[in-house]
């Protein structure tokens, strides 16, 4: 009977099993990826909220033991995570609005193919792409414009990444140019159609470069760690990577050595990461969101 | 109307792209004002101008230790660090005001971006006016750019006196000097116990056991075999950070070292010797591969070893898996205080033994440095020049050295019958039991000891003295220091000769092959895929590579070196 019944599906569905085993092994292709991505994050989470008894035998693996939040304590107690985090709020927050606004408004007039000397300027702006002046003199540049030691000097250099602004160049162009033209017979002008008809149809792109530049904004340690001489203004990310890497910095100090406790570090980790975790569903709806269909008529 | 409206919008935005331009403008203008103008206005020529003249005025007499008539301010950078947060304004930072009457004013970096901000800073001439160099090299790579203000015209009885008897008594100091001149201000240990890589063993199971400590680094092998035959599956002899950390921290106690002085691996001082020798490339090596293989094969050593991270020591010795290690001896106690969280093991002790002999007879181990700390150069453009450099020579007087080791005089500390600077046991109280650890608690709080601002400088005087008071002192830790005491084995590491620019070239040459040619050698050798016969070949290449030159090199160097200081 079940053999029968093999025999049926087998004869009556050939690739039923055929595909049955392809979507069995792809499921467990992806959940094997899934793990692998998961995991490390999983892991961080897990050790935050787990004793350091347990951590230090090497006992956490995959369930939290002796489970509290004393790191986490600790970690709020901390006042300077405070300040960076306002910090790195304040720096997110301003640094994304000049980046939308400078980015949106060099790719609008590059995406018009009206536009006098399009090629010329595109080439130029393409340059910065491959070529860059280097570390120590743009430290100086900063350094000339009496920015350093300021948050401008974190806001402003990354006003415009090339690589976005060619992104959101394109997107543009995608907009047909009817319904541009359409406007500028309405009697809008140029900024109305950029304000009024190109950026509402571009939410999605906006969307995009939102995320982009925030998480960018919210990851980046570098600059202000070059740039910044007082500890008051540090983001959150400059403190994070040193209580992260100074563990593995313990060396060789005279008398007994004190080791920041992994929880610590990972809880560190954890608040620091999790915000930016959170922006990314918002923002999603837009990614796929349809926003041209049905625009242009005939 | 629409063209009204046009011009209005674009108005706008005009309007607003310039106002946004100029308050970041203004902002950034104020900073840079403020920055600039605190440094130069307030102090600036007028101080420097009156404060020649005025030296003997009634207001001097009235604070003997000022070194300015009107306040001035000092930037110094710094390395921050996780253990002990630095921060400005403490209480001791206050207290060198009102001896002072100079603000110090820290620029605090992380401690795992220091490297990179310091570079910047000094390749683009823009730092403050004092900033902690980490290592010789930082000298020698920025001296000849006269970013740095030569000290040789300062050190003298008269202008620095206090610098000045530390500079005849450690001769040595002058080793920091490029071409003749001096650009740096080290730091000065004051009182330290040094501790160093030492062997660590877990007594309590030897006591169990009945093995006695071993004396010699064979009766050791012996130890762990009879150890690991007792638990199985453990691995006794726990080790961190792969091969280069287990030769740079065994080598020298058996026989012959393999270097870490910040120009590659391999060349190291040998005291027993009085010259520098290129580890590696010397006879002795082999008895150092032949034992480390040994306690491979025995199954003692960390199988994993080569690729040990720099966290598997701590995992393996502080959940009892291990039994020994070779490091910092400084993690026993860590470890100690760990294990015995876990029942069944209170008793448990990691305890640092005395060097055990090597086949050569020799009981060796090298200390960690404890006559200079922290390099500190000054800002060639640094203002108020004078006051700085009376300023710094302070630092090197009693009074500055117990103010910025102990804080404030009737707040923190106050002074015992022997004029001795003594802890305030209700101050210290507050720390007991504070995280990460009293003593870092106790010194970030008021600002003192060597990782702050501060010139001679305490680390374990004041610790231990914060322990007794709080109680964290522990018999293990008694014991601990009085077994480093009593060892002779002991010496202080041996300070770099200063080189030429040329050597300095041919140094890099020559050891960048070297090590290279060495590190894929060493595990075949360890783990046993290679004879030990064959190590003698390797040393011709390396002979042919260059080795003997590069040791003349450095022992020409240093006998430049200590030619100069007789």
């Amino acid at each position: 009977m079940v053999i029968n019944m093999a025999k049926r599906i087998k004869s009556k569905k050939p690739q039923g099993m055929g595909s049955k085993m392809f979507d069995l092994m792809n499921y467990l292709l992806l959940a094997v990826v899934g793990f692998i991505m998961f995991y490390p994050m999983y892991y961080v989470f897990i050790v935050s909220i787990s004793s350091s008894q347990f951590i230090n035998q090497g006992m956490v693996n995959f369930i939290p033991r002796g489970i509290n939040f004393d790191a986490y304590k600790a970690v709020f107690a901390n006042a300077r995570i405070w300040t960076g985090y306002r910090n790195t709020l304040l720096y997110t927050g301003l640094g994304t609005l000049i980046c939308l606004v400078c980015t949106s408004l060099c790719a609008y007039p590059l995406s018009r193919k009206d536009f006098y000397g399009r090629s010329v300027f595109t080439v130029l702006i393409m340059i910065t792409m491959f070529v860059n002046g280097g570390l120590i003199p743009t430290y100086l540049v900063i350094n000339n414009l009496k920015l350093i030691n300021t948050m401008w000097a974190i806001v402003l250099p990354p006003a415009i990444s090339t690589y976005n602004m060619v992104v959101m160049r394109t997107s543009f162009q995608a907009i047909p140019d009817s319904l541009v033209e359409s406007a500028y017979l309405d009697g809008a002008n140029d900024i109305t159609s950029f304000t009024k008809i190109v950026l509402p149809l571009s939410k999605p792109i906006l969307a995009t470069m939102t995320l982009f530049y925030a998480v960018h904004h919210w990851n980046s340690y570098f600059p202000a760690m070059i740039y910044l001489n007082d500890q008051e203004k540090y983001p959150v990310q400059v403190l994070m990577r040193d209580i992260v890497v100074q563990g593995d910095m313990a060396g060789e100090i005279a008398g007994t050595v004190n080791v920041i406790a992994t929880n610590y570090k990972y809880a560190v980790i954890i608040i620091s990461i999790v915000p930016i975790l959170l922006v990314y569903p918002l923002l999603q709806k837009y990614f796929t969101k349809g926003v041209m269909v049905g625009a242009v008529k005939g | 109307m629409k063209k009204s409206l046009l011009k209005k919008a674009t108005a706008l935005l005009a309007v607003a792209a310039m106002s946004a331009s100029l308050l970041a403008g203004c902002a950034s203008g104020e900073q840079g004002n403020t920055s600039s103008g605190e440094a130069s206005s307030q102090p600036g020529s007028s101080v420097a101008d009156s404060s020649v003249g005025s030296e003997q005025t009634p207001q001097e007499n009235e604070h003997p230790s000022w070194v300015s008539e009107t306040p001035i301010e000092v930037r110094i950078m710094l390395m921050d660090n996780a253990n002990q947060p630095l921060a400005n304004d403490t209480p001791a930072h206050d207290e060198i005001f009102n001896k002072t009457n100079v603000r110090i004013k820290l620029e605090i970096v992380p401690q795992s971006s220091y490297d990179d901000k310091k570079n910047i800073a000094l390749s683009t001439n823009n730092f403050p006016d004092i900033v902690y160099l980490r290592s010789y090299t930082d000298i020698t790579d920025y001296a000849d750019e006269g970013i740095f203000e030569p000290l040789s015209q300062y050190i003298n009885e008269e202008t620095m006196p206090n610098f000045y008897k530390f500079w005849q008594q450690y001769p040595e100091m002058q080793r920091y000097m490029v071409d003749g001149e001096m650009y740096v201000f080290p730091g000065i240990a004051r009182e330290e116990t040094a501790n160093g890589t030492g062997p660590v063993i877990r007594t309590d199971l030897l006591e169990e056991n009945n093995i006695p400590i071993p004396n010699t680094f064979d009766e050791l092998l012996e130890a762990l075999a009879k150890l690991k035959e007792i638990y199985p599956d453990s691995i006794p002899w726990a080790c961190r950070q792969g091969t280069g950390q287990l030769l740079k921290t065994t080598a020298y106690m058996l026989g012959c070292g393999h270097g870490d002085n910040g120009r590659g691996q391999g060349m190291y001082w040998d005291a027993d010797k009085g010259q520098y020798v290129y580890g590696p490339a010397a006879e002795e090596f082999k008895a150092v591969l032949t034992y480390l293989n040994k306690a491979y094969e025995m199954g003692v050593l960390d199988p994993e070893y080569a690729t040990t991270d720099a966290n598997s020591m701590a995992t393996n010795a502080s959940s009892g898996k291990s039994f020994f290690f070779l490091d910092n001896s400084g993690f026993g106690q860590n470890y100690t205080n760990e294990l015995r969280k876990i029942e069944g093991l209170e008793n448990a002790t990691f305890q640092v033994i005395p060097i055990p002999e090597n086949s050569f007879g020799q009981r060796r181990a090298v200390a960690f440095g404890t006559t200079f700390g922290k390099l500190f150069a000054v800002n060639a453009k640094a203002e108020n020049k004078e006051e700085l450099i009376k300023f710094i020579d302070w630092m090197y007087s009693q009074e500055g050295s117990d103010i910025t080791n102990y804080g404030v005089e009737g707040l923190s500390f106050q002074y015992n019958a022997e004029g001795e600077p003594e802890f305030i046991p209700e101050y210290i109280m507050q720390f007991k039991d504070a995280s990460p650890s009293d003593y870092y608690a106790a010194y970030s709080n008021l600002g003192i000891t060597k990782l702050d601002w501060c010139l001679w400088a305490c680390n374990t005087k004041t610790q231990f003295e914060i322990q007794k008071i709080t109680g964290s002192w522990t018999e293990v830790s008694d014991e601990y220091w009085e077994i480093i005491a009593a060892d002779e084995a002991y010496v202080q590491p041996h300070m770099s000769p200063s080189f030429t620019a040329e050597e300095s070239e041919r140094i890099s040459e020559i050891t960048t092959d070297l090590d290279t040619f060495f590190a894929q050698e060493y595990d075949k050798y360890i783990m046993g895929n290679a004879d030990i016969a064959d190590w003698d070949k390797l040393i011709q290449k390396a002979e042919e590579k260059g080795v003997r030159e590069l040791e003349q090199i450095w022992n020409d160097a240093e006998a430049r070196a200590a030619a100069a200081l007789q």
